[in-house]
C-alpha cells in the first residue's frame, strides 16, 4: 500500500522539480523575492527617513511679535524656514507654507493673569511635506511650552533665570536581539502561512486538474492503485512542496537579514538578528504540519473539482488570498487572544507560532489549534478523496 | 475473458436532463480473440470501454473481467486489465523509463520485476532508442509505442483499446495493429474500438456495431457480411446504422 503512495509522491515531486514554475514558487520566490522585498522596503524606509531629515520646510508664524523666542527657536531648527504671516491663511498651498504656528495675541498678559493660552501648529497629515514639518516642529513646540511655563513662573515671582532642563522622552531600550525575537514572532507566523499556501498552489493544481487537461487522468484511474492512495500520494507531494517553501522562506529571511544585510553596509542598518532556537523551530514545524496538510488537501480537492488549469488556479488564488488575510489576523494581535481564535484554521497556526516564538505558549491554545487543524486536515483529505473518486466531478464538462 | 451483461450508462445534463449513453448492451470476449466495437463518434464505444476499465460506474447491468464484477471488485478488475485510449497522453516531464517504472509501481510490481519487464519490452516495442528521453521530446510514434508498453507492463490478461490508432500515421497505426495481433497470439482477451473499418476487418475476430448506445449487429466479420449478401464491412456498417433511421 505504502509503496504505491510513495510512488505517486516521488513521481509528482520529480515532475514538479522539472517544471520551472514550481521551482520559482517553492525555491526562488520564498528565498529571494519575499525576504529581498522586505529588505528592500526596509532600505527604502531608511532612505525616506534620511530624506525627511534633510527636507526643507516652510513654516508660517502668526503673532511672531508676541513670542519672539518661538520664531528664534524655529530659525535655529535645521531645515525650517520661517515665514512671518499676519493671519492664518485660507490655503497653506497658496500661502506657500507647509505648516503654520499661531501664537494668540497678548499671550504674555494672559499668562500673567493665569489664563490658559493655546499655541497651535496647523499642518496637514494628508501631505507628506506638511507631516514632515510637524515632525521638525515637535522640539520647537516643547521649547515653547517650557518658555511659556517659565514666563508664568516669573510672573508669579519665581526666580527662574536659569530654569533646569526638564526632559521627558520615550526611549526604546530593546536590544537588537530582543527586537530580532519580536520581529521573528511578528513576521515568521505570517510569512510561513502565505509561503506554505503559495508553495502548494501550483503543484496541487498541476497534479490534479493538470491530469485532466493533459489527458493522463484515465490512464491513472485504470491502474490498480486505489483512488485514496493516488490522492494521498498527490497530497503528500503538495505538502512536501508547501513545507519546503515555508522552510526556504524562513531560511531566506534569516539569510537576507543576518548574512546579506551584514555583508552589505548599505543594508546593514536595517538588519535584524532573527533568531529561532532549535526547540522553537521543531515546534513551529509540528504546528505548521497540520496546516500544510489542510491547505494541501484543500487545494487538491479544488484541483479535482476544477475543469481546467485556469479554473483551478482561479479557485486556488481565492484560497491563497484567504490564507494571507487569516495570517494577517495574527499580525496585529495584542496580548493573549481568546481561545475561539485558535479554532480558526490557518489563523490558529499563526497565533500559536507567535506564542512559540515569544515563549508564551498556553497548552490549551496549542491543543485547540493543533487539534482543530488536524481535524480540518483529515476532513479535507476525505473530501479530496471523495471528489477524486466521483466520476461526475472528474469528468464534468 | 470479458462478459458484458445488460450494461447501461446514463449521464445527467443540467440542460438536457438524463442522457442515455449506453442502453443495455451484452456481449462476451474470449481469450485469444480480438473483439471489435465499431461505431461512429458518440455511439457509446468509449463509455462502454470506460465502464469495463472501471473508470465509470455503470448505471445498471454489469460486466465481469476474468470473473470479477466491475461493480463489486473494481480493484481486482484493474489488476487484470491494460487500458489504452487514443486520447490519453503521457507525462511529458518524465523519461520513458521513469514513466514505465511509475506505472509498474502503481500496478504493485516490485522494483526488480519492473526493471526486468522493461528490459523484456525494450526489444518487443523497440524502446531502447528513446527510453532515456523525456516523453515531451518524443515523436508521436515513440509515444504510442511507449503507451503500448505501459499497457502490457504488468502483463494483464485483458486489454482494452479505445481507438488506439487515432492520430497516428500509417506506419504508427501498423505498429499498433501488429502489437495487438501479437498479444492475441499470446492468448490475451482484447477489446478494440474503432471507426476505421479496414482496421476492424484486419484484426477483429468478432465485431459488434454500436449506435446510440445499443448493439445493432454482432458476430464475426465474415458471417455478418455473408448474411448481407457479401458486402464489405463498411457497407454493412452504413446499412446497419441507416436501418435505425440515423443518417451517417
Amino acid at each position: 500500500m505504502g509503496s504505491r503512495i510513495w510512488a505517486v509522491w516521488r513521481k509528482e515531486l520529480r515532475d514538479a522539480l522539472r517544471d520551472g514554475r514550481t521551482i520559482v514558487a517553492v525555491f526562488v520566490v520564498p528565498f529571494v523575492l519575499y525576504p529581498g522585498l522586505m529588505l528592500f522596503m526596509g532600505w527604502i524606509e531608511s532612505q525616506n527617513k534620511k530624506e525627511e531629515s534633510s527636507l526643507r520646510v516652510r513654516v508660517g508664524i502668526v503673532g511672531e511679535a508676541e513670542l519672539p523666542q518661538a520664531a528664534e527657536r524655529m530659525r535655529a531648527t535645521p531645515g525650517v524656514e520661517v515665514v512671518p504671516l499676519t493671519r492664518v491663511p485660507d490655503s497653506m498651498e497658496q500661502a506657500g507654507v507647509d505648516a503654520v504656528l499661531t501664537v494668540p495675541s497678548a499671550v504674555r498678559a494672559s499668562i500673567a493673569r493665569g489664563d490658559s493660552v493655546k499655541v497651535e501648529l496647523l499642518y496637514r497629515d494628508a501631505d507628506h511635506k506638511s507631516s514632515a514639518a510637524d515632525g521638525k516642529m515637535k522640539p520647537v513646540l516643547d521649547d515653547i511650552r517650557r518658555a511659556l511655563t517659565v514666563e508664568w513662573a516669573r510672573s508669579r515671582g519665581a526666580a527662574a533665570e536659569q530654569p533646569p532642563a526638564i526632559v521627558v522622552e520615550d526611549r526604546d531600550v530593546s536590544s537588537k536581539a530582543e527586537m530580532g525575537r519580536f520581529m521573528a514572532a511578528l513576521l515568521i507566523p505570517y510569512l510561513l502561512v502565505f509561503m506554505v499556501a503559495a508553495g502548494s498552489m501550483h503543484l496541487a493544481i498541476d497534479a490534479t486538474t493538470g491530469e485532466k487537461e493533459r489527458s493522463t487522468l484515465e490512464t491513472l484511474l485504470a491502474t490498480s492503485t486505489p483512488r485514496s492512495q493516488l490522492v494521498l500520494g498527490k497530497c503528500l507531494a503538495v505538502i512536501t512542496a508547501a513545507l519546503t517553501a515555508g522552510f526556504i522562506g524562513i531560511f531566506g529571511l534569516w539569510f537576507n537579514f543576518n548574512v546579506l544585510a551584514a555583508a552589505m553596509p548599505a543594508l546593514s542598518s536595517q538588519s535584524l538578528q532573527l533568531s529561532i532556537r532549535p526547540d522553537q523551530a521543531l515546534f513551529i514545524f509540528v504546528t505548521v504540519l497540520p496546516t500544510a496538510v489542510f491547505l494541501g488537501a484543500t487545494l487538491v480537492a479544488i484541483g479535482c473539482f476544477a475543469r481546467s488549469m485556469r479554473e483551478g488556479q482561479t479557485y486556488a488564488t481565492y484560497v491563497y488570498m484567504a490564507s494571507v488575510f487569516l495570517g494577517l489576523g495574527s499580525f496585529r494581535q495584542l496580548g493573549s487572544p481568546p481561545i475561539q481564535r485558535f479554532a480558526i484554521p490557518i489563523l490558529n497556526t499563526a497565533l500559536l507560532q507567535r506564542e512559540i516564538l515569544t515563549d508564551t505558549v498556553i497548552p490549551m491554545h496549542a491543543t485547540v489549534a493543533i487539534g482543530t487543524s488536524a481535524v480540518m486536515a483529515a476532513a479535507m483529505l476525505v473530501i479530496a478523496t471523495r471528489l477524486f473518486s466521483n466520476e461526475s466531478v472528474l469528468f464534468r464538462t | 475473458m470479458i462478459e458484458v451483461l445488460d450494461l447501461r450508462k446514463t449521464f445527467y445534463d443540467r440542460k438536457k436532463g438524463e442522457v442515455p449513453a449506453v442502453r443495455g448492451i451484452s456481449f462476451t470476449c474470449q481469450p485469444g480473440r480480438v473483439f471489435g466495437l465499431l461505431g461512429r463518434n458518440g455511439a457509446g464505444k468509449t463509455t462502454t470501454l470506460r465502464m469495463l476499465a472501471t473508470i465509470l460506474v455503470p448505471t445498471s447491468g454489469t460486466a465481469r473481467i476474468e470473473g470479477f464484477d466491475v461493480n463489486e471488485r473494481p480493484g481486482e478488475v484493474r489488476r487484470r486489465i491494460g487500458y489504452l485510449s487514443g486520447d490519453t497522453k503521457l507525462y511529458d516531464r518524465l523519461t520513458g523509463r521513469e514513466l514505465l517504472q511509475y506505472f509498474g509501481a502503481l500496478a504493485g510490481m516490485p522494483g526488480p520485476a519492473v526493471t526486468a519487464r522493461i528490459h523484456d519490452l525494450e526489444g518487443t516495442f523497440g524502446l531502447a532508442e528513446f527510453l532515456e528521453k523525456r516523453v515531451g521530446k518524443m515523436s508521436t510514434g515513440m509515444k504510442q509505442r511507449l503507451s503500448l508498453a505501459r499497457v502490457v507492463l504488468h502483463d494483464p490478461p485483458v486489454l482494452i483499446f479505445d481507438e488506439p490508432t487515432s492520430g497516428l500515421d500509417v506506419m504508427g497505426a501498423r505498429d499498433v495493429l501488429r502489437i495487438v495481433q501479437d498479444l492475441r497470439s499470446r492468448g490475451r482477451t482484447i477489446i478494440f474500438s474503432t471507426h476505421i473499418m479496414t482496421e476492424a476487418e484486419r484484426i477483429c475476430d468478432e465485431i459488434a456495431i454500436i449506435e446510440r448506445g445499443s448493439i445493432l449487429a454482432h458476430g464475426t466479420v465474415d458471417a455478418l457480411c455473408s448474411k448481407n449478401g457479401g458486402c464489405s464491412l463498411e457497407d454493412l456498417f452504413v446499412k446497419t446504422v441507416e436501418e435505425v433511421g440515423v443518417g451517417v
